[in-house]
């Protein structure tokens, strides 16, 4: 008995020994580096591209038979997107949502907001806007007179959507022309009539004269979606990425490189793809079936954590949207500028920027990143952070 | 057989504890892991081995071979006031306050050493002792224990200045709550919370700046305010939001925006502002100003201190209340009693022109207060701001600063009381009583009226600055005069608000006005500062007389009334931010004095 006691305490501090021993003589896993150039030529191959630095070239990315963009046909864009007249009770533009301000160069916005007696801004553009973020930040979108959508959808940006191939959460939309009408009729946004459009814009001399330069039939419904759509195409904005993209090595910090590197290597890249990252397919959210029902956290702890969330979603489903055909079904997001549009997910449930990268990482890609590999991608989200590009079009005819 | 096994796991226990005595002075990343396994083990072995063995050994030698060793009783004594004290110090712990856990500490402690004795003596009669030898040189040198202190999460070396911190490298404050909860409380309705997103001004002021200077200008501002940001690499300070609208921390008690975010996010994510750990994990100040410190998170922790499950929170409370040495260490420095420590924030230069915004420590070491000489004398910043006022006097709080811990007789309160009584007062009546108490102490008004002319004199007696000291370009300290004449007639007045909330023209203020380069008020954009316009502020023990003529024909006896009132920021002020944050109340305005005089 003695013996067995012995040799059974022996053998399994013999055993401990080697597991120990194992452990710390396998070298740790190798996780590639890569060296800058190569990191860049990896995102390039991916199909990861900068945004273009000219109208020309823009142009050649977005430009369409059915709506040629015009320098003209941009400005007469941009007045109809910052008017206010085109909403029923004339005190919701386009930009009311999608904020920024009409001066991309104006650094006086908040100043002139508090010195101001009667001052125009709602109390969160004040601050916001000098985000250029292209959404208002809101929960759930407001529509005039603050009606709420009826799912309680989150403003989705308008800058650089012209890069994507859908539009809206649930991906049914295929351009910025189609969107703008959308919103124009809509109750819970500009609620007006086609007929009201015209009409409002036929009151306007202004109106009247730049609409007949731009189109052959003058005012018209579809002509007003048209121009806005020339004008949201040139609403591009590039960060420290594309310079890092077009060969600058000083753009992007070590972090934010292991982030992108991690970014591509996890497979985020393969639904966030494309020069916009994102808005190029209509993707499953959530996509793992095991964590629709549980958040289970293999840890060491003393007690496995395990938390039950919502069926539907990783997080509560306020508006109860289920995406485009009830099938979970959602357009991927758009990752330019997404450091900026926080709240985050179709409801904007997910308030902060981590928060949204664990819930992709857990439920997209069924990975527990360590929170190193969250920090360096949020790293990296951040260099996608960029002002609108003001592109110069004097040389352009 | 089993006998063996259980000389194995006394020993066991009897090392794994003496290794935790203050004397030997264990590194921290064995002691910590030792001290958990300790408790988790003592809790198994003792349950489930020690216990039925024991029963089965009194039956097999006293009942059935009828052996009575006294010896043998002894043992069980001590066993079980070991076991009874153990558990008193698992689930209550050794926090100072009761005698409970200072007796189970001792019991444990002397006892496990006289059982140890007892137990070789009472081994040794059976000549068997080769065994537990071997157990014992197997327990020290078993490879497990040794491997299992290397924690890399704890060994990370950061420096605020150069490297960048994680959100987990800080401790939410909500954490802290469980054992401060009184502290907790006393701190989440003070200025030192409200500091950042739920402070409205501030939210406007960094945002302007921002705006104004570029958006990396906003780090000035964060450094004080914000540091747990600015140290983790963010560049703006944000606000919680509820559905559409901003969160109504500004209102909110006992921050249950921050305890509810704690619950669901854990420290994932980042506690914005100054939280208890920004100001209790500082190990140098500078006194400077302009954030002159050193944030340093590398500090002791408990086994699972870091756990973010229930369980693991739990077990690591026990193991700190059992042996709070090491957690008490962390926390707490000598410097935090100096004046410049909290001069590392309450002074503020712009950091590129130089210009003195705030100068609050240089006024304190130029004041009285600072008696090098006479120690009896001398006050620092705590013995005002951090001692609890009651029925407007100084009154140390005689309590415990943990639940059940050492019973203090001046428990340094966490109100922050100094003059903002007014965002601390919409969440808490106590905290703006503190405040409004501590500011009825600072001044005293003497009147006269000679050849005409009315001559009153402020004299700071209670602060150890100028007064009003801080942002004194957004204070309003002023005379509020109104004289009657014998028939009740108003004949002079002086000092009241206009219709727009705004102290009219003429009144006399005691406050600095900041000018700009071209020698214009700065209005909202205080680090505009270059030229100094006005400084009417009282220095510290000094008397400014204010005199206002009285008409010559006035009928005599004349009634006098002078207030000293106090307003927190200027109506303009309030009035800029209500236009970002409209659910923002006006300040009040707060009578510090009043005096009530005839002259005949």
């Amino acid at each position: 008995m003695k013996k067995l006691f012995f040799y059974t305490v022996l053998i399994a501090i013999v055993v401990i020994s080697t597991i120990l021993t194992i452990a710390l003589l396998t070298p740790s896993k190798i996780i590639p580096k890569y060296s800058d150039d190569k990191l860049r030529e990896l995102a390039l191959s991916k199909g990861l591209k900068p945004t273009p630095t000219s109208f020309e070239k823009l142009l050649e990315i977005v430009d369409s038979q059915e709506n040629p963009v015009t320098p003209q046909k941009i400005a007469l864009g941009a007045e109809l997107f910052f008017d206010t007249n085109l909403s029923k009770n004339q005190k919701t533009s386009c930009a009311t949502c999608h904020s920024f301000d009409k001066n991309l160069k104006n650094k006086k916005a908040l100043i002139s907001t508090l010195e101001e007696k009667n001052q125009k801004l709602t109390d969160c553009a004040a601050c916001h806007l000098q985000d250029q973020s292209g959404v208002d930040r809101f929960t759930f979108s407001e529509g005039d007179s603050a009606v709420p959508h009826p799912y309680l959808l989150n403003t989705q940006t308008i800058l650089n959507s012209s890069l994507a191939k859908y539009l809206t959460w649930s991906g049914e939309v295929k351009s910025i022309k189609e969107q703008s009408e959308n919103s124009l009729i809509a109750h819970h946004k500009m609620n007006m009539t086609p007929k009201e459009v015209e009409d409002r814009l036929g009151k306007n001399p202004a109106y009247v004269k730049s609409f007949q330069e731009v189109f052959k039939d003058g005012i018209s419904f579809e002509n007003s979606a048209k121009a806005i759509e020339a004008y949201a195409k040139t609403l591009i904005t590039r960060g420290a990425y594309d310079r890092f993209l077009e060969g600058d090595n000083e753009a992007m910090s070590h972090d934010a490189k292991r982030g992108l590197a991690n970014f591509i290597s996890f497979g985020c890249k393969g639904c966030h793809n494309g020069m916009s990252l994102g808005g190029q397919t209509i993707e499953r959210f959530p996509l793992r079936k095991f964590a629709q029902v549980y958040d289970f956290r293999p840890n060491l702890e003393l007690l496995p954590k395990i938390k039950r969330i919502d069926n539907e979603f990783p997080f509560e489903n306020s508006g109860k949207f289920l995406g485009k055909n009830n099938e979970h079904l959602f357009r991927v997001p758009i990752l330019r500028n997404v450091t900026k549009t926080s709240p985050y997910f179709h409801n904007g449930a997910v308030p902060k920027i981590r928060e949204a990268v664990d819930v992709m990482a857990k439920h997209q890609l069924g990975r527990h990143l360590t929170l190193t590999q969250i920090d360096e991608i949020v790293a990296f989200l951040h260099t996608l952070e960029g002002n609108i590009v003001e592109y110069d079009m004097k040389d352009y005819k | 057989m089993r006998a063996i096994y259980i000389k194995f796991l006394v020993f066991v226990m009897f090392f794994t504890g003496v290794v935790q005595l203050k004397a030997l002075d264990f590194a921290w990343e064995y002691f910590r892991t030792i001290q958990a396994f300790h408790i988790i083990a003592s809790l198994i072995i003792t349950l489930f081995l020690v216990t039925p063995f024991i029963y089965q050994h009194i039956y097999k030698f006293f009942f059935i071979k009828k052996v009575n060793s006294i010896n043998g009783w002894l043992l069980l004594l001590i066993f079980f006031l070991l076991t009874i004290s153990g558990l008193y110090l698992f689930l209550a712990g050794n926090r100072g306050g009761d005698t409970f856990g200072i007796i189970s500490f001792n019991v444990h402690l002397y006892g496990s050493f006289a059982l140890i004795l007892f137990f070789i003596y009472h081994v040794l009669q059976k000549q068997n002792v080769q065994l537990s030898v071997v157990a014992m040189l197997f327990t020290i040198l078993n490879p497990a224990l040794s491997h299992a202190a290397t924690d890399k999460l704890s060994l990370i070396e950061t420096d605020a200045k150069t490297g960048i911190y994680h959100n987990e490298d800080f401790t939410n404050s909500a954490k802290c709550k469980s054992c401060h909860e009184e502290i907790f409380n006393q701190w989440s309705n003070s200025n030192h919370y409200h500091m950042t997103g739920s402070n409205p001004y501030y939210m406007v002021m960094e945002t302007l700046a921002g705006e104004v200077e570029g958006q990396e200008f906003r780090k000035w501002c964060m450094g004080c305010h914000n540091p747990s940001a600015l140290t983790t690499g963010l560049s703006k300070t944000t606000h919680p939001m509820q559905g559409n609208i901003v969160s109504d921390e500004l209102f909110e008690k006992n921050a249950k925006t921050l305890v509810e975010s704690f619950k669901s996010q854990g420290n994932f994510r980042l506690e914005e502002g100054v939280s208890c750990v920004t100001c209790h994990r500082i190990t140098e100040a500078k006194g400077k100003g302009n954030a002159s410190f050193k944030l340093s998170l590398e500090r002791k922790k408990y086994a699972f201190e870091d756990s973010d499950s229930g369980t693991g929170h739990w077990f690591s409370e026990k193991l700190i209340n059992s042996n709070p040495d090491a957690h008490k260490k962390s926390y707490m420095d000598p410097l935090y009693k100096q004046s410049k420590y909290c001069a590392s924030c309450h002074d503020e230069f712009h950091p590129k022109t130089g210009m003195k915004i705030v100068s609050t420590f240089d006024e304190w070491k130029k004041s009285p207060f600072n008696n090098q000489k006479d120690k009896t004398k001398h006050k620092t910043c705590i013995d005002c701001h951090m001692t609890n006022l009651k029925d407007g006097k100084f009154s140390p709080l005689k309590g415990t600063s943990t639940k059940g811990g050492v019973l203090k007789d001046d428990v340094k309160v966490h109100y922050f009381a100094g003059s903002n009584h007014f965002l601390s007062g919409l969440k808490s009546k106590t905290n703006e009583e503190q405040t409004i108490d501590l500011l009825k102490t600072s001044a005293k008004l003497d009147v006269d009226i000679k050849n005409g002319i009315l001559v009153i004199g402020v004299t700071n007696v209670g602060a150890g600055h100028h007064l009003p000291t801080g942002v004194a370009d957004f204070r309003e300290l002023w005379l509020d005069v109104s004289i009657k004449d014998k028939n009740g007639n108003l004949i002079f007045s002086s000092g009241k608000l206009k219709n727009d909330g705004n102290i009219e023209d003429g009144s006399r203020l005691f406050q600095k006005v900041f000018g700009d380069e071209e020698g214009k008020p700065v209005g909202l954009l205080f680090w505009k500062y270059k030229t100094l316009l006005s400084d009417t502020r009282i220095p510290s023990g000094e008397r400014r007389v204010e005199s206002f003529a009285i008409k010559q024909d006035a009928l005599y006896p004349l009634d006098v009334e002078i207030k000293l009132n106090f307003r927190i920021y200027p109506q303009w002020v309030s009035d800029a931010v209500k236009k970002v944050f409209p659910t923002l109340p006006n300040p009040p305005v707060v009578e510090l004095i009043k005096v009530i005089k005839e002259f005949k």
